[in-house]
C-alpha cells in the first residue's frame, strides 16, 4: 500500500464516514488479509414459468460451463435465471459474506486448505436474520456446491457456490 | 373397463395403497363383475405364497466367518488408507477413539473421522464435500449427494418456508468488495466502483445491512 | 416393515450401537452387523438369487456401510440407511451384469436354494406331505422369481419382502409411481403364469 500523507488520510477517512452514513472516522485500510482463494457465488431462480422470472441479465462466468444445464440435472426446471452474483475472497482469518442478494446469502470462514487445491469451509446459508444451515464443507475448484433453497412462487431459489482455480 | 394389459386398480387395491373411498368402490366392482374377483383373488394368493416363501432374513451361511471377512476388510482398507497418508497414522488414530473416554467426544470424533476418511485415492477427494450439516430451523432437514451427471455437490435444504409470491427477490451483481475487520465491516461495490451495501453486524451477532443502493 | 418401529427397544440401543461405531468401535460394528446381517443377506439373495455372490454383496454393504458412517447424521433410522446402501451396491451388481452380458435373466439358474423354514424329505418319498409340498412351492416360487427380469425382480422383492409402500419404492428405485404400478402388475402377470400349476394343484 501507498503512504498517503496523513491529512490526506484523514480526508480519506472522513469521506468514507459521511458515505457511510456518519459516525467515527473510520481508520484507514489495512493490508489487505491473508486469503485462502476465491468463492463465485450466485442466487438463482428456478422455475417452469417463463412469466415469473424477473428479466434479470447476469450471466455465469464460463468457466462453469452450461450452468443450466448442470442444474436441470438435479433441479427439475425449465428456466434457471440468475438473479445476482458475488466474487469474493475467503479469507483466512476473518469470516467472509457472500452476498448475491440481499434476500438469501453466505457466510464463509476458512478451515485451512484441503488437499487438490480444495479448501475446508465453515458455511451459513443465510436468509434476512435467520441461518438456514450450517455446514462444514470441503470445496474443490470444478466442483460447484448446488444449496436447494426455498420454494418461491411456482419454482425454487438456489444458491450455487463455486471454488475459483489458483 | 380397463383394457387387461394393466389394471392399476387391482394392485393397488391388493397393495392397500388405495383411499377407503376408493376401495369401497373397487369392492363394489368386484362383486358386479366375477372375472374381475377371480382375477383379484388368484393375485392376493400369490401375494401370500410370496411372503410366506420368500422371507425378509435369512440364515447366513458361515455367519462367523462372515463377521470375521468383514472386519479383516474393513483393517485392510484403513490399512491402504494410512500408507497413503503417512504423515496421519490411522490405525492409532482408530485406536485412540477405542478408548472409553473419548466416547463424550463422539461428535468431535466424526468430523475428525469424516476429514480421515477422504483418502486421496477414492473420488471423495476430486469433489466438494459435505461433512457435516445443522439446520436450526424446526422441520427443515438437509441432506448431501454427489450429482455426477451435474458434476456438481448438492446440499438439499428441505421444509424450509416458502417465500411469499408477492416478496420481490432481487440480486446484485458484486464487482469488489472491502472488509475493515477492525469494525466488522465490509463494503460490497458494483462494476463502476460504486458502494452498493455494507455488511456488519448488530449486537447478537447477526448480519445488518446498514445501506441499500439500487442497481445501477 | 423394513425398518424396526420408533418405539422398538432394538430402536433405541442402535443409536448407542451407531454413535459408538461412528466413533471407531469396531464391537459395535459388529453388533450391528450381526443384528442385521439376516436381513441384508435375505434382501441381496433375493435380488440375485446366487448364494455366493448375495454373501460377498452382502459384505461389501456391510462394509460401504462402515466408510459411509461418518456421513450418517442418525436422522433416519439405521437399518432404513443401511438397507438402501445394501440395495444399491446389489441393483448396481445387476446392471453391470446385464451390461456384461453375463448370462440370461430369464433362463434357469443353475443353483438352487430351498427356502428357509422348510423340511428336507428324502427323494424317495412317494406321499407328498406338508413338508414336501411346502418346500417344491418354495422352491418353485424361488426359480420363478430367478426368472423374472431385474427391475421386475426389484418391486416384488421390495414390496412383498421389505413391505414398502409404491412411494417408498419409487424413491428407492428410482422410478415413478406409474412405473411401479406397471412392473409390480406385470412381474404378479409373470409369476401367475410361471407358477399356474403350482396355484392348480397346491393351493
Amino acid at each position: 500500500m501507498k503512504v498517503l500523507p496523513p491529512v490526506f488520510l484523514l480526508l480519506v477517512s472522513c469521506a468514507i464516514s459521511w458515505a457511510q452514513g456518519g459516525g467515527a472516522p473510520q481508520p484507514p485500510p489495512a493490508v489487505k488479509p491473508a486469503t485462502e482463494g476465491k468463492v463465485w457465488g450466485a442466487l438463482i431462480f428456478a422455475a417452469n414459468d417463463a412469466a415469473q422470472l424477473t428479466g434479470s441479465q447476469e450471466k455465469a462466468p464460463k468457466h462453469l460451463g452450461v450452468l443450466d444445464e448442470r442444474l436441470a440435472k438435479v433441479f427439475p426446471f425449465k428456466h434457471f435465471e440468475i438473479l445476482g452474483q458475488h466474487q469474493q475472497d475467503i479469507f483466512r482469518e476473518y469470516e467472509s459474506w457472500v452476498v448475491p442478494s440481499r434476500d438469501l446469502f453466505l457466510k464463509v470462514d476458512s478451515n485451512g486448505p484441503a488437499e487438490n487445491g480444495g479448501v475446508k469451509l465453515h458455511l451459513q446459508v443465510w436468509r434476512e436474520q435467520q441461518v438456514l444451515v450450517k455446514s462444514d464443507a470441503v470445496l474443490r475448484p470444478g466442483s460447484p456446491l448446488f444449496i436447494g433453497g426455498p420454494k418461491w412462487k411456482d419454482g425454487r431459489l438456489i444458491f450455487v457456490l463455486s471454488l475459483e482455480r489458483k | 373397463m380397463k383394457p387387461p394389459s394393466e389394471n392399476h386398480d387391482l394392485i393397488r387395491w391388493l397393495d392397500g395403497e388405495m383411499t377407503d373411498a376408493e376401495r369401497a368402490a373397487f369392492e363394489g366392482e368386484m362383486k358386479a363383475d366375477p372375472a374381475l374377483a377371480k382375477e383379484a383373488e388368484e393375485m392376493r394368493s400369490l401375494s401370500a405364497s410370496l411372503r410366506t416363501h420368500l422371507p425378509a432374513e435369512m440364515k447366513v451361511p458361515h455367519a462367523d466367518f462372515f463377521n470375521s471377512q468383514i472386519q479383516m476388510r474393513i483393517a485392510q482398507l484403513e490399512m491402504e488408507d494410512s500408507r497413503q497418508k503417512p504423515e496421519s497414522s490411522l490405525e492409532s488414530i482408530f485406536a485412540l477413539f477405542r478408548q472409553p473416554w473419548l466416547a463424550a467426544a463422539s461428535a468431535v470424533a466424526v468430523v475428525v473421522a469424516g476429514f480421515l476418511m477422504i483418502g486421496p485415492g477414492g473420488t471423495d477427494s476430486e469433489h466438494s464435500l459435505i461433512l457435516s450439516s445443522y439446520t436450526p430451523g424446526r422441520g427443515v432437514e438437509a441432506s448431501t449427494y454427489h450429482d455426477s451427471a451435474a458434476d456438481a455437490t448438492v446440499l438439499m435444504l428441505d421444509g424450509l418456508d416458502e417465500v411469499p409470491a408477492d416478496r420481490k427477490i432481487s440480486g446484485i451483481s458484486v464487482h469488489r468488495s472491502e472488509t475493515e475487520p477492525e469494525v466488522a465491516a465490509t463494503t460490497l461495490f458494483d462494476a463502476a466502483g460504486a458502494p452498493l451495501l455494507v455488511i456488519s453486524r448488530d449486537a447478537a451477532g447477526h448480519p445488518l445491512f446498514l445501506r441499500n443502493h439500487p442497481r445501477g | 416393515m423394513p425398518a424396526p418401529a420408533a418405539t422398538d427397544p432394538g430402536e433405541v440401543s442402535d443409536v448407542d450401537l451407531v454413535k459408538r461405531s461412528q466413533a471407531g468401535d469396531m464391537r459395535a460394528f459388529d453388533t450391528l452387523v450381526t443384528k442385521y446381517r439376516g436381513r441384508i443377506y435375505a434382501m441381496t439373495y433375493h435380488l440375485i438369487q446366487n448364494e455366493t455372490e448375495a454373501w460377498d454383496l452382502a459384505q461389501e454393504a456391510f462394509i460401504k456401510a462402515w466408510r459411509a458412517l461418518p456421513n450418517f447424521k442418525l436422522d433416519a433410522a439405521f437399518y432404513t440407511w443401511l438397507y438402501r446402501i445394501a440395495h444399491n451396491v446389489t441393483y448396481d451388481w445387476l446392471r453391470k451384469k446385464k451390461i456384461q452380458g453375463d448370462g440370461e435373466f430369464d433362463d434357469e439358474r443353475t443353483e438352487h436354494r430351498v427356502a428357509v423354514g422348510a423340511e428336507a424329505t428324502p427323494k424317495g418319498d412317494a406321499a407328498p406331505d406338508t413338508a414336501l409340498r411346502n418346500a417344491e412351492l418354495g422352491q418353485r416360487i424361488q426359480d420363478a422369481i430367478a426368472k423374472l427380469s431385474p427391475d421386475h425382480r426389484q418391486v416384488i422383492i421390495l414390496r412383498e419382502v421389505e413391505g414398502l409402500a409404491y412411494e417408498e419404492i419409487a424413491a428407492l428405485v428410482p422410478c415413478s409411481l406409474g412405473t411401479v404400478m406397471s412392473r409390480l402388475f406385470y412381474a404378479r402377470k409373470k409369476l401367475q403364469e410361471i407358477l399356474k400349476d403350482v396355484y392348480e394343484t397346491t393351493l
